[in-house]
């Protein structure tokens, strides 16, 4: 984990790279996007973008790590909002997964069955 | 010692009442013909968002779908996923109040809502995507479209308790015309901007379309118009927003340095580089001028460029 400072560092100087090569020369460069006025953000545009960039780079590789086939990754980040893209960097490991796996055993599953019949939990009918 | 190891487990906390009330006069609804799709192992998520997907008329697989949500290593699906994944299908995912009657509101209007579940306790989790078609209220019973259950009635009380560890996470998925039936307005122009980010330009637009008939004077909406126009290369269109805009508010700078693009855009090079100056001769924020000095530098360049 980058320290604040370090990141910062990194963001300003990624910045002016990316302006050198030209990299933020795309179709709509300089437009101020839409969720700049909604967001009220008065942070500096331009480091808000790099940090985006660097956000999008951190989830890809995690997406890779965690199984998705590379032809989808592009895909699957082009749906994602800035805001979720910032809230997931770093974050994706500890994110939960809802896909009803489980784990259980011994004592456990008899307290599991308990809480079952008494109707707390709803975690043994066929899913 | 079993009692208090039930409510260590159970947690506590019981359930607010505006969470779990209706109005008195909520009948009973049933999304009958909400399509099914049984999930594979572990595939709660895909199968849950193709549902509501099918409903709102966009044309998906399963299949497709298990490729934008689903990660293998972790089993399941991650609730950001499912957003981005309803994105790119041209779906406006929207997030809706954790209520039972926000639910309810969304069933009456005709649509399936997907839901967050433990289907565990939060020591022991089992995190579990299902899709809410109906609500009964004389009988107490929610109905889902659940893993392989076409039909999955579940008593209102076990199902609050399930989603009260799922944080009562509900979304619904609209058509661009369409609009939530309890709309926040923040939440909705967000869950907007992020489809124009999605680069679904002819979505978006429909959208803020929507929104404008609600709220005409929003500047948010004329801005995100005026966006779409120009991210589709309709830059005379988007000056007009741009424009309409500034006629209420002089100040908003953000309009201006777009407006100075889009005239740029079509070559009106002397008058984009006339907005700009009076944008930084009225800035006073740090955060927004290296923005406009950049487009002031990016429309000079353009002007050499076509000299």
């Amino acid at each position: 984990m980058m320290s604040f400072r370090a990141r910062g560092f990194v963001v300003r100087l990624m910045s002016v790279a990316l302006i050198c090569m030209g990299f933020v020369q795309t179709s709509s460069a300089g437009m101020i996007s839409t969720g700049y006025l909604i967001d009220n953000e008065t942070r500096d545009a331009s480091l808000a973008r790099v940090e985006v960039l660097l956000a999008r780079q951190d989830i890809e590789r995690q997406l890779l790590a965690f199984g998705v086939d590379a032809e989808f990754v592009a895909e699957r980040l082009r749906g994602m909002s800035n805001t979720e893209l910032l809230a997931l960097e770093g974050r994706l490991d500890t994110q939960l997964a809802g896909g009803d796996a489980l784990a259980v055993i011994g004592t456990v599953f008899l307290v599991l069955l308990i809480l079952e019949l008494v109707g707390v939990t709803d975690i043994f009918k066929s899913i | 010692m079993l009692p208090a190891l039930l409510l260590l487990l159970s947690g506590c906390a019981s359930i607010p009442d505006a969470v779990r009330e209706l109005d008195a006069n909520a009948g009973r609804v049933e999304l009958e013909d909400a399509p099914f799709f049984p999930q594979q192992r572990y595939q709660c998520g895909p199968a849950a968002l193709t549902t509501v997907l099918t409903m709102s008329g966009a044309s998906v697989s399963l299949p497709a779908i298990v490729d934008k949500v689903y990660l293998p290593e972790k089993s399941g699906s991650l609730q950001v996923e499912l957003m981005a994944a309803t994105r790119t299908s041209g779906r406006l995912p929207y997030v809706i109040d954790g209520t039972l009657s926000a639910v309810w509101n969304e069933l009456a209007a005709g649509r399936a809502v997907v839901v967050l579940q433990n289907l565990g306790v939060a020591a022991i989790p089992r995190w579990h995507y299902a899709v809410v078609v109906g609500i009964d209220p004389q009988h107490g019973e929610v109905i889902l479209r659940s893993g392989t259950d076409k039909r999955r009635i579940t008593a209102t009380k076990t199902f609050l308790r399930t989603w009260r560890r799922g944080e009562y996470w509900a979304i619904v998925v609209l058509r661009p015309e369409e609009m939530p039936a309890n709309v926040d307005q923040g939440r909705y122009f967000e869950a907007i901007a992020a489809l124009e980010q999605a680069g679904q330009l002819e979505e978006a637009a429909v959208a803020w379309q929507t929104a404008l008939r609600v709220w005409p004077d929003s500047s948010a909406v004329l801005f995100g118009l005026g966006n779409v126009r120009f991210a589709s290369g309709q830059f005379a269109e988007a000056e007009e927003f741009y424009r309409r805009l500034l006629a209420r508010d002089e100040r908003l700078l953000v309009a201006r340095n777009n407006l100075a693009l889009a005239l740029a855009r079509q070559q009106k090079f002397d008058a984009a580089l006339a907005e700009i100056s009076i944008a930084l001769a009225q800035n006073s924020d740090a955060g927004l001028l290296s923005e406009l000095e950049h487009t002031q530098e990016t429309i000079r360049k353009m002007q050499a460029d076509t000299k």
